[in-house]
């Protein structure tokens, strides 16, 4: 008896001190929909998430930069995800939201579709980007595999990146 | 502080800045080595600093610097280039120009570094032989001067702190005494050490040795002194370790082996001794200035002050645009006249902080003045010619960030003076002047502008001359010189590579200064005025904003876009009919007065969209930068207002014709205009000034009657519904909208063009006078005709109808006809058909 106890007692353990590995290498993302795609970027990452607020042309830049916004007080750029990524434009509707990124001083608001979740996903579920991109060119960070779907995660450095 | 000390602090620290930015410029250079914005650039830097160190008396310098010009200068007009070779070279001279910098600033004196070498590949280089192999150490040059320092002796005393060069001082003494007791028992007789002016040539290696021991004690005894006296005075935060440097130079000198000349090894001992007194001078100075009710400030904080109160003239733009909302909404109310008060207080209180904040940070402009006359005197020695300067309103004020940028430009303008605009004494004597010539530098406030005018009695700009040498290398085309005005003329001194003068002297002539000027000027959104008589002198007039950050602006409005263009640049706004435009070799110009302005449409050179324009008449925003003009054509001038300039950060630096955004009292961002990039865009933007009628004409063709498009805004669907029966007989399209906000959203998706709305006055969430109100705002709707269709039948109401926009008042219950006969009416139904 007192050996079964033993028994189950080293489980839990074994499986406590599983846990605690797999902790130091879950990534926690925020997922979103682009398109018909889903997207995620690490949540530290992200400065803030808001709705969507009327925004300022800005001449001479890609149709994708849809202008400036104000933050607050700081005047921050707004770029369309969508046609950054080439789809068609669309109106915004009730749950486009803008996503605030930060990578060192560099800010910019991004328009998306709709947020889905925040993830937490073992580092072993995120594959590297599909090797038909170049290394230098892509966005793409990795593609990180849920039960029943795939998120395709952002380099966000790379978003922020002006790249006209 | 004394005078010549601050001109060498101005002079290092825009030095250093100047090499700070040539670094990354060098180093896009060799992947851009086309790129001739770069190089003027490049070249401008090793212009200025030759113009100072010149006039600083640091020959070495100056001899590296003009030899670097010369290349770069070469360079620059395509006739040699920059190769990998080349580059090297370039590299090195810089290299070596900061080693002299960073000399200069421990030691105010620019000795003791070998540049021969260098300058001698300098010109191979720019001869087009192979550049000799660097290998060629500058210790190996044939000048004899100096040549026992390492270099590496060099980099280590710059990079130490106070206590490490105390120690090296100590250690370096220690080695010399036991060096020197060693030489003197080995046999030598001792001379007279306390000899009072010592024959260096004349002594034995023993006898140098010792001397040196005794001048590195009274150097260390000043050195100590001070040391205290600096520790007392706060300021000199500029300088890392200026006290212990001096003490440091004379220690390495001695250090490498014997072997040269005595006569070599005592120069450079002897030569720092020499601003010694300058020192003494400085430290009783400081102690008489220590009673001074002042404190010292780090600009950082004036700097982060002055952010803060920008934010809060935003906060204040912000709540008088909220306080006039309510005004409009809550009229007649008690609480008002409370929040009217307290905004104006808030508002006035907010504009008194930011004047006294931007007094603190104002300097006299003196500052910048003071080393001219010293200046005038050295030139007018080197130019062999009598010149005089007459310095007045040195007290007036301007922002420091204005101080530093001013200094270059002026200093370009005067040496121009002299060169160029005051003639020599007997030509003078020969056209009845007297002989020696005036230069007036002024400066005085105007408005919310400072200006500073140079003024010669020179011989003026012969404006034939001008062109013609503009002609000669190329800059203009013989039609351009033609049809140019005097003023036009002048404006070409300020072209790169534009210069007068017959050979390239050490003062001028490359044709650089003036375009530093203009830069500089541009820079600070100032403008340059020139006038000259020929025969009696040139005056120059610059005209500078007093501050930077907060800044007076124009708003105008573009379809429904808004710029603010800098009011320091606006000349005048005039409104003119639309045939006073006329065309000229695609070109729009106006007539102003008795002069002709180019015109461009603000809309063309931000790619606005004209969706819809027909008023017949136009506004002209006169602007003025530097010596040029234009007339921008706008829309709707919608007022001044004060702004806050803000960047657009990383991502969307550098936008041309964009200066920076700022936020409006209603929390949109407005784009700042920047008045001489948007100069230059002028230049090669299609004019479609004349194209937009045709344009207007073509959306407003009707073929049949489904082509009228009317919108019928109403939250009721029995109402929508007895409307869309009344009008159906028409046959014209009707699109429907439950209320203000839905009626926005398809107005602005744009998928049709509308004729008229139809519009109720009670609706959820925007109701109907709001609604037009917002039409209204939109340049492109001005002319859309709004029906108000509603129950309210008070007097007041049809009264804020009106108000808001509304064409026509129909109430509620109406006969079919009547509608019907409002709309066609207002559609000018069937008229085009």
């Amino acid at each position: 008896m007192s050996d079964q106890l033993q028994q189950v007692i080293n489980k839990q353990n074994s499986a406590l001190i599983g846990d605690e590995n797999k902790m130091d290498d879950v990534v926690q993302l925020v997922g979103f929909i682009v398109g018909e795609e889903e997207f995620a970027i690490p949540i530290l990452s992200i400065q803030e998430i808001i709705k969507p607020i009327s925004c300022t042309r800005v001449p001479q830049t890609p149709t994708y930069i849809l202008g400036v916004f104000n933050l607050r007080g700081s005047v921050i750029p707004l770029i369309d995800l969508r046609a950054r990524f080439g789809l068609t434009p669309q109106k915004h509707g009730d749950e486009t939201r803008f996503i605030v990124m930060k990578s060192g001083d560099d800010v910019a608001g991004f328009v998306i579709d709709r947020l889905t979740e925040a993830i937490r996903m073992p580092k072993r579920d995120i594959g590297p980007a599909p090797e038909t991109v170049s290394e230098a060119e892509t966005m793409i960070d990795g593609v990180g595999k849920q039960s029943d779907r795939i998120v395709t995660i952002l380099k966000v450095h790379k978003l922020l990146e002006r790249n006209f | 502080m004394d005078e010549f000390e601050e001109i060498l602090q101005d002079f290092l620290v825009e030095s250093f800045e100047l090499i700070e930015q040539l670094d990354q410029d060098l180093v896009e250079l060799e992947t851009r080595p086309d790129d001739l914005e770069l190089l003027n650039r490049i070249f401008r830097v090793a212009h200025t600093i030759k113009g100072a160190s010149s006039f600083l008396n640091f020959d070495t310098l100056t001899h590296l610097t003009h030899h670097m010009e010369n290349i770069l200068n070469l360079a620059r007009h395509g006739d040699i280039i920059i190769d990998a070779g080349i580059m090297d070279v370039i590299l090195e001279s810089i290299d070596l120009m900061k080693a002299l910098l960073v000399r200069i600033r421990d030691t105010r004196s620019d000795g003791g570094l070998d540049v021969s070498a260098c300058v001698v590949r300098l010109d191979a280089a720019v001869n087009g032989e192979a550049p000799v192999v660097a290998a060629e150490a500058p210790s190996a040059a044939p000048e004899p001067v100096a040549v026992v320092e390492t270099p590496e002796e060099e980099a280590d005393y710059s990079g130490m702190s106070d206590a490490e060069v105390e120690a090296e001082i100590e250690r370096l003494i220690a080695i010399k005494n036991a060096e020197a007791v060693a030489k003197r028992t080995g046999g030598t007789p001792t001379a007279s050490v306390d000899e009072e002016e010592p024959d260096y040539s004349g002594m034995s290696d023993a006898e140098v040795e010792a001397e040196i021991e005794r001048l590195i004690t009274i150097k260390n005894a000043e050195a100590a002194a001070k040391r205290a006296n600096q520790s007392s005075e706060s300021a000199a935060v500029s300088t890392p370790a200026p006290v212990a440097a001096p003490a440091v130079e004379p220690t390495p000198t001695p250090t490498p082996t014997p072997t040269p000349a005595p006569a070599a090894q005592a120069a450079p001992v002897a030569k720092p001794a020499a601003p010694r007194p300058v020192a003494a001078k400085e430290d009783a100075d400081a102690k008489g200035a220590s009673v001074e009710q002042t404190i010292r400030v780090d600009v950082k904080r004036l700097d982060h002050l002055m952010n803060l109160i920008g934010e809060l003239v935003l906060g204040k733009n912000r709540l008088i645009k909220i306080n006039d909302d309510v005004e409009e909404r809550y009229e007649g109310e008690a609480f008002l006249e409370e929040l009217n008060q307290v905004v104006s207080i808030v508002s006035l209180v907010t504009t008194d902080l930011q004047i006294a904040v931007m007094k603190t940070r104002m300097l006299p402009i003196g500052k910048v003045f003071n080393k001219f006359p010293r200046m005038i005197r050295d030139l007018s020695r080197e130019l062999n010619k009598k010149i005089e300067l007459d310095i007045s309103g040195e007290d007036t004020e301007l922002d420091k960030s204005i101080v530093e940028e001013i200094g270059d430009p002026l200093v370009h303008i005067i040496r121009n003076s002299c060169d160029h605009g005051i003639e020599t004494g007997d030509v003078r004597l020969a056209n009845g002047k007297e002989e020696g010539g005036t230069i007036q530098l002024k400066a005085y406030h105007e408005g919310n502008h400072i200006v500073i005018q140079i003024i010669d009695d020179g011989k003026g700009l012969d404006t034939d001359m001008l062109k013609s040498k503009a002609m000669e290398k190329g800059l203009i085309t013989e039609k351009e010189a033609d049809g140019m005005s005097d003023k036009e003329a002048y404006g070409l001194i300020f072209r790169p590579g534009f210069s007068t003068a017959a050979q390239v002297t050490s003062v001028s002539g490359r044709g650089v200064g003036m375009d530093v000027v203009k830069t500089n000027i541009e820079k600070l959104n100032g403008m340059i005025d020139i006038d000259s008589e020929l025969g009696q002198g040139t005056s120059m007039k610059l005209k500078i904003p007093l501050t930077l950050a907060i800044i007076q602006a124009l708003l105008v409005g573009v379809q429904e876009e808004y710029y603010a263009i800098p009011l320091a640049s606006v000349l005048e706004t005039v409104r003119i009919s639309k045939d006073e435009i006329y065309t000229v070799e695609n070109r729009s110009v106006m007539r102003l007065r008795d002069e002709v302005l180019s015109l461009v449409h603000i809309g063309d050179i931000f790619e606005v969209e004209r969706v819809f324009d027909n008023s017949e008449h136009a506004y002209v925003v006169v602007l003025g930068l530097a010596e040029s003009k234009i007339g921008l054509i706008v829309d709707t001038l919608i007022g001044q207002e004060e702004i806050v300039i803000k960047s657009l950060g990383e991502y969307l630096k550098g936008i041309e014709g964009i200066a920076g955004a700022t936020i409006r009292g209603d929390g949109g961002v407005t784009l700042i205009v920047d008045v001489a990039a948007l100069m230059q865009m002028a230049k090669s933007v299609k004019s479609t000034v004349g194209d937009e009628n045709s344009a207007g004409k073509k959306l407003g063709t009707k073929n049949s009657a489904s082509d009228y498009c009317v919108m019928v805004v109403d939250d009721s669907k029995t109402d929508r519904t007895i409307m869309r029966k009344s009008l159906e007989s028409m046959g014209i399209t009707l699109v429907e909208a439950v209320d203000g906000v839905e009626a926005m959203n398809i107005l602005k998706q744009g998928d049709h063009f509308f004729d008229a709305m139809l519009i109720d006055i009670e609706m959820p969430r925007m109701d109907g006078y709001t609604l037009a109100g917002e039409i209204k705002k939109y340049n492109k709707y001005k002319n859309l005709p709004l029906i108000a269709v509603t129950s309210r039948t008070g007097k007041a109401d049809r009264m804020r109808g009106v108000e808001s926009g509304m064409v026509e008042y129909i109430t509620k219950p109406y006969s079919p006809d009547y509608l019907m006969n409002v709309v066609k009416r207002n559609i000018k139904f069937n008229e085009g058909l």
